[in-house]
């Protein structure tokens, strides 16, 4: 009764190896593409050179004729890493700002997938990368782990504005020349204009007109130069 | 980013003796990087603890001369030596901005915003009008909202300087961030009115 028909089954059994046999190199193969092609896509950031600067230093080799090199103080380790630290929150500031952008843009298709797996691949990098930061904090010192993104975020934000206070200040220079020359001028040409009036002073209501005449070109002049400037400030910010 | 188990090895070196890095690669970046990884690290070793300290509990004491000197400053301002005034001010800021970098920017940018603002109006007094500005400015970028008075002096100084364009724009922008402040009205009017004269 049970007599089963072992050549008869084999050939459902083998159709079935077969299918799932290919499905699995399909997959395989096609991830392994996947995986090659997005390690072969710019990188979103550049070089990160702070944490290069620290593994260096953590790592620093004798160079070939020199015997040992002077041991790096923790100290300067503690300052490349704040520095690390302080970099990634730049970077950190980078991605989230360019997120929303990138996301929308992504879906109304105005950008290739590339762009968006580039960014999902910055993104998964600076979660370890913060990871890392902090497991090394925690080793240079007690509980740094937990403090040292907040200093490096005060560090990032005081550099930035210190920044722009000194760009502000340094105006003063150049701004200071301007109006030096520019009171000169409203000077001389206020001084010539009594002189005009004094040389002619019965036809007054003639001169007086020139003279008004003058200053409107005066006027004119500068505020032209003074839209000069206020691009040049926009461009600066 | 590179990978994450891998970096690329620097040509920096170390001096044993003061401790400063330094680098053989003639690399702009990586020798600006260096002075400022170097300063923080001098910054670091004045330090009693070995890290900085976390931003929140402030240090009083740089607060409270700062304090000081901007009394002394206003002190000064009343009784008309404007030239002493801007001194104590100018000192304040100094002591302000050499806050140590991780020290909260928020409490940076307060103080020197109100620094900022009264050292202007001394400039001011004494009609230096291009200090006046360019302070009044700073005080802005320092705290844009709720700084009406930055505002109003540096627009009062573009004024005074015949920079009327400028001047509107100012304002103008003063007004968007500040509401309806009287003082910005009443000095856009005038502006209005000298633009249409000239």
């Amino acid at each position: 009764m049970f007599d089963i028909d072992w050549v008869g089954l084999s050939v459902p059994f083998a159709y079935i190896a077969v299918l799932v046999g290919s499905l699995i190199t399909f997959s395989s193969v096609y991830r392994k593409r996947k995986a090659a092609k997005s390690a072969t896509l710019a990188p979103w950031f550049p070089p990160h050179l702070q944490r290069n600067i620290y593994l260096s230093l953590l790592h620093d080799e004798p160079a070939e004729g020199q015997e040992k090199v002077p041991k790096v103080p923790d100290s300067l380790l503690r300052a490349a890493l704040l520095r690390r630290a302080v970099e990634d929150i730049n970077r950190i500031i980078q991605i989230r700002s360019a997120k929303q952008a990138c996301s929308t843009l992504l879906q109304r298709g105005s950008v290739g997938d590339d762009l968006w797996q580039r960014f999902q691949r910055a993104e998964k990098e600076m979660e370890e990368e913060l990871r890392d930061v902090v497991m090394e904090a925690n080793a240079l010192a007690n509980n740094w782990g937990q403090s040292i993104f907040q200093s490096a975020n005060e560090i990032a934000a005081n550099t930035v504005f210190r920044k722009r206070l000194d760009e502000i200040q340094a105006q003063t220079e150049s701004e200071k020349q301007w109006w030096e020359k520019r009171r000169n001028s409203i000077k001389n040409e206020f001084l010539k204009e009594i002189e005009s009036e004094a040389l002619s002073a019965p036809p007054k209501t003639q001169t007086s007109k020139v003279s008004s005449d003058d200053d409107a070109i005066l006027v004119d002049s500068p505020v032209v130069n003074d839209k000069g400037s206020i691009r040049k400030k926009k461009g600066k910010k | 980013m590179e990978e994450l188990e891998t970096f690329t090895q620097l040509p920096i070196r170390m001096d044993p003796t003061s401790k400063a890095v330094s680098s053989t690669s003639s690399s702009r970046a990586l020798t600006e990087e260096l002075a400022t990884l170097n300063q923080l690290h001098k910054a670091l070793l004045t330090l009693e603890s070995p890290v900085p300290p976390p931003p929140v509990p402030v240090n009083q004491k740089r607060s409270a001369q700062i304090t000081k000197l901007r009394e002394s400053g206003n002190g000064e301002f009343r009784k008309g030596k404007h030239q002493d005034a801007i001194r104590y001010y100018g000192l304040g800021l100094q002591m302000a901005l050499s806050r140590p970098l991780w020290e909260p920017s928020g409490l940076v940018r307060d103080e020197v915003a109100g620094l900022y603002a009264n050292r202007a109006q001394a400039h001011m007094a004494l009609q230096n009008w291009v200090e006046g500005s360019v302070d009044a400015e700073a005080s802005v970028e320092a705290k844009k909202a709720g700084n009406a008075k930055a505002w109003w002096r540096k627009g009062k100084c573009l004024m005074e300087m015949g920079r009327l364009e400028e001047a509107k724009d100012w304002v103008g922008r003063g007004l968007e961030m500040e509401g309806n402040e009287a003082d910005l009205v009443g000095l856009q009017k005038e502006i209005t009115e000298k633009m249409k004269k000239a």
